[in-house]
């Protein structure tokens, strides 16, 4: 998340106001406030809106929404002569560059944090990691346009930034901390992106440059002009950029009032829209032309604006109530069926654990003696070595619980009911574990056969070669010649293998075999 | 004082005796020593005797002790079979040289040099031999004993009896010894001759013995909670698949395909596949154009591929999106509770899997306003009275909010988000009427009303935790509405 560092004096004096009302009215704005300091406060800003990420970018919008300057801020753009050349070898590699020339800046401390702040920020948000754009920022008296965008050689050298050696750009990339960390961006291209001034000088070898740079440069330029500077364009490949224009949408006041339950004409609608320095204004009928800013990235369809209207309103003025919307209310079967195995069980005297549904081939299979299913399902990049697969049965799990609860008093009566997954389909079941020094089969079997009894499941039983169980005191449960559960007493391998000491008698049912149960299983 | 008939028959007995031990006693009262002691046991926790406890030890041989105790310990046998001096590798060859010779040396029998064994004259009789002879004797040997395993001991412990001068004085003023019934027979209780009983009269100082009831874990409780509100407010539950396809975990929700959301850091991938479903083309232009919408779409590329790869399902959305597709007609007014998968670093505030709640309303005219409003009315319900709104971002809603509930002792708490799904998530779908969506996580309230500190305990849970915690807690007053 984008968390910018705004200093009260810079920003009092960009918003022209006290900081106890821009503080005040900042959440409502969307942000949240991480801290308050002496001296600065720290704002954690969407990523949908990387144009606050600069004090300069917040006092505009403040300005707005405090109603001390709305409407859309105009920004003028003179040529400055200067010129790139984009090396058509780039074609394949990144052909984008965005530029322009700021002037008459007047950089002091604050502003130089401010500005730092929002490369790193639009780094993150708009460059993802670098990834999508690079921005650098370069002293225009130290170096000689026109400029040149190459696709220069691996082997090419140059002093990088903060080292005094020539190092090639290979090099750059295995040395170099900053081309360490981006080297994955181009390492693969056959030829490196390099920016070199007149004199050959090289100004940076940007890791990438594409579709979001404009956004970048408009935000940047927007911001410095914020400060008092002058924007100038600069020509690259035959067009003069940026133009720091805004574009033009037609939305539908009617279209806004529906949509936010709020009446609002034209009129209220374009002053809401001032107020988040948009422009707009009638256009006849129920239609508002808005002149969206160069530097908001985020409007894409017209809730976006509508959404800034709602925010200039005021979301504490909504008249909050449900709608008359009628509708009755209606469990889904799975969860009913789930229902009734907790009533039954807790009626039999047993407690509900909820145990994560990740797990691993220790606690599935080899502690439990048993395979793991073909259909088990594995997870890509697990967060942990506890966390490789997903559950596809229940009594490994109730085992593991009571692994850790083995310092607590017996008897021990525990069930678990819920999600487990055969290959890529999620089916339901319901699992419980008995352990105390008299734990055995029949009592097994009694509670299968009255969790059977109790779900109106007219069931066979055979003996399975579970090897989880003890040969001679285990039984499957069968309905219409499928096996739908298992049940009997815990092998005392397995147990060793949990570190239990006691018997433990379990029994777990696929509940996809209850009657009534929804088919296919899992549709929404 | 209220003292049962076996208290006062076991006073009555003691009284001539003043002291005795409890199989004297159990003689006269043609009871148990063991229930002796347990009324007499009553009887000192109401001042009227004393129950003194002794632990008397008994020693006695072991199977190997006996032997030695008749032929001599292992180093005394090994001493006697030789003469004044034998090469050591010659007494190695004695059975009992693995035990005798170090015992030998330790008592200072012999001595060895250079390979030969020699004896010292020093053989007197030690404590050990004189124990072994004699078990009475105690003292270091029988310790000695002990530690070797040829003695084992027996703890045996005894009780005596006391009346004290409280005890003598009630006896003296005179007891009613007539029969009292503790607990009642069928025959009694059909017959009538209930009436003629003299019904015991129990304590209620003394607490029973705790039992426990099967129980519902109390975060599953909180979540039935919540599910019945929902239910309550006329929502319909939906439930699916933990496995859901890139398409409708995040494409059909708007979620552009390089979005960081969707890095292998942040999901759980599988390597299984699902096909996009019919209509998918539609998503796509969305993404790509923004479709028939005023919308400009995200522009770039869009591959069926990466919409095609499995993940375990962030969120719940994914099934609410698979609802409305299913039922684009108004009203649909749903809800799910069930887990979802991050690929989070555990600690006690994250988990790679957590529950999420998730409430949809989608109706002709619903707006922002209706959904403020139903947000204010759930966490009424669910016993938050104040909740205020702020502005919020989220990938497939907008307008959107942040709900904060106000909590005594921790101020205003971020509970969830909220929005309206943007029209690029609903016109694939044919859905021409706003969809209200609201989500929150579900542990977050769980450790606010369960007052807990550590995630975990919810899935790890320590059972004596779920066995003590109260199925019913302060906090339900709003279930019912206003």
């Amino acid at each position: 998340m984008a968390v910018i560092t705004l200093h009260y004096r810079y920003l009092e004096r960009l918003v022209g106001s006290d900081r106890e009302t821009i503080l005040a009215r900042l959440p409502m704005i969307g942000s949240d406030i991480e801290r308050i300091e002496e001296d600065h406060v720290d704002v954690e800003f969407f990523p949908d809106r990387p144009d606050l990420f600069s004090v300069e970018g917040v006092a505009r919008a403040m300005r707005g929404f405090l109603g001390l300057e709305t409407g859309l801020p105009k920004y003028k753009v003179t040529p400055s002569g200067i010129s790139f050349s984009i090396d058509p070898g780039l074609a394949a590699i990144r052909p984008y560059l965005g530029s322009a020339v700021i002037r008459g800046i007047s950089l002091d401390e604050e502003s130089i944090l401010s500005l730092m702040g929002l490369q790193e920020a639009l780094h993150w948000a708009v460059g993802r990691g670098r990834s999508k754009v690079a921005i650098g920022i370069h002293d225009l008296d130290a170096v000689t346009p026109p400029f040149r965008y190459l696709a220069a050689d691996r082997s090419r050298a140059f002093v990088p930034l903060d080292f005094s050696e020539e190092m090639t750009m290979e090099e750059i990339l295995d040395h170099h901390p900053k081309g360490r960390a981006y080297a994955h961006v181009v390492r693969d291209f056959p030829r490196y992106p390099l920016i070199v001034d007149a004199r050959d000088r090289v100004l940076s070898f940007p890791p990438i440059i594409n579709g979001e740079l404009r956004t970048a440069v408009n935000i940047i330029c927007t911001a410095l002009a914020e400060t008092g500077a002058t924007i100038q364009c600069v020509e690259i490949g035959g067009a003069h950029v940026p133009t720091l224009a805004p574009t033009e949408r037609l939305v539908s006041a009617n279209e806004a009032s529906t949509l936010l339950g709020v009446e609002l004409d034209p009129l209220a609608l374009s002053l809401l829209l001032e107020k988040m320095r948009f422009g707009a204004e009638p256009a006849g009928g129920d239609q508002v032309r808005v002149m969206v800013p160069c530097y908001r990235a985020d409007i894409m369809h017209d809730w976006d604006i509508f959404e800034d209207a709602a925010i200039a309103y005021g979301y504490e003025h909504f008249d909050a109530a449900i709608s008359p919307t009628f509708a009755i209310g209606c469990p889904h079967p799975v969860m009913e069926i789930y229902g009734a195995a907790r009533e039954i069980l807790c009626g039999l005297g047993f407690q509900e654990v909820m145990p994560f549904t990740l797990t691993n081939e220790r606690v599935l299979s080899s502690r439990m003696q048993r395979p793991l299913p073909d259909s088990a399902l594995k997870v890509m990049h697990p967060i942990s070595e506890e966390h490789t697969h997903v559950r596809t049965d229940l009594i490994p799990l109730l085992l593991e619980m009571c692994q850790l609860n083995r310092h607590r008093e017996l008897p021990q009566r525990l069930f678990a009911l819920g999600d487990v997954v055969e290959g890529l389909a999620t089916r339901q079941r319901v699992a419980c574990v008995s352990t105390h020094l008299g734990a055995d089969f029949s009592e097994a079997y009694a509670v299968a056969d009255a969790l059977c009894r109790e779900f109106s499941l007219a069931f066979t039983v055979r003996e399975p070669d579970d090897p989880a169980f003890l040969a001679g005191r285990r039984g499957a449960l069968l309905v219409g010649g499928r096996q739908v559960g298992v049940f009997g007493e815990i092998h005392p391998a397995v147990l060793n293998a949990w570190e239990l000491e006691h018997p433990v008698a379990a029994v777990e049912l696929d509940l996809t075999a209850v009657p009534g149960y929804p088919c296919p299983p899992g549709t929404p | 004082m209220d003292l049962s008939l076996n208290e006062k028959r076991l006073l009555k007995v003691l009284e001539p005796l003043k002291k005795a031990d409890p199989a004297t006693l159990a003689a006269r009262m043609e009871t148990s020593g063991e229930s002796v002691i347990q009324f007499a046991m009553l009887l000192e926790g109401r001042g009227l005797c004393r129950v003194e406890k002794q632990v008397d030890t008994t020693y006695s041989l072991t199977d190997e002790g006996a032997r030695y105790a008749r032929e001599g310990l292992p180093e005394r046998q090994l001493l006697q079979s030789f003469g004044d001096r034998i090469p050591m590798s010659e007494l190695t060859r004695h059975p009992l040289s693995r035990i005798g010779i170090g015992q030998m040396r330790k008592k200072g029998w012999v001595a060895i040099r250079d390979g030969m064994v020699e004896k010292t004259g020093n053989d007197a009789p030690g404590e050990e031999e004189l124990a072994l002879r004699d078990l009475s004797r105690g003292g270091a040997g029988l310790g000695e004993l002990l530690k070797r395993g040829l003695v084992t001991d027996h703890q045996e412990t005894s009780y005596l009896i006391a009346l004290t001068t409280e005890g003598e004085t009630l006896v003296k003023r005179g007891l009613d010894l007539e029969a009292e019934v503790g607990t009642l027979s069928r025959e009694q209780i059909i017959t009538g001759t209930w009436k003629d009983l003299r019904l015991r009269r129990y304590s209620l100082g003394t607490l029973p013995k705790r039992i426990y009831p099967g129980k519902v874990h109390p975060y599953q409780r909180l979540i039935g909670e919540m599910r019945n509100v929902l239910l309550y407010m006329g929502f319909t539950e939906i439930y699916g698949d933990i496995v859901q396809s890139a398409f409708w975990n995040f494409d059909a929700l708007f979620q552009p395909q390089d979005h960081p959301a969707r890095e292998m850091q942040d999901t759980f991938y599988l390597k299984e596949t699902i096909q996009v479903p019919p209509g998918f083309e539609r998503v796509r232009d969305m993404h790509l154009h923004g479709g028939t919408t005023s919308s400009t779409g995200w522009g770039g590329q869009w591959s069926r591929e990466k919409a095609e790869q499995c993940v375990l399902r962030t969120h719940t959305t994914s099934l609410s999106i698979q609802h409305l597709a299913a039922h684009p007609e108004p009203p649909v007014k749903a809800f799910c509770i069930n887990r979802v998968y991050r690929r989070e670093a555990i600690d006690p505030t994250h988990l790679p899997e957590f529950e999420q709640l998730e409430g949809i309303v989608m109706d002709e005219g619903v707006s922002f306003r209706h959904l403020l409003g139903y947000l204010k009315e759930f966490y009424f319900r669910m016993g938050f009275a104040d909740v205020r709104f702020r502005p919020a971002y989220f990938p497939y809603t907008e307008p959107s909010v942040e709900p904060e509930v106000f909590v005594p002792g921790l101020g205003w708490v971020e509970m969830g988000g909220a929005g309206i799904f943007r029209e690029e998530v609903t016109a694939p779908w044919g859905i021409h009427h706003p969809v209200l969506a609201w989500g929150l996580g579900v542990s977050r309230m769980a450790m606010l009303r369960l007052g807990l500190k550590d995630l975990r305990l919810l899935y790890k849970s320590d059972i004596e935790w779920v066995k003590e915690m109260p199925s019913w807690q302060q906090g339900l007053e709003n279930r019912g509405g206003r």
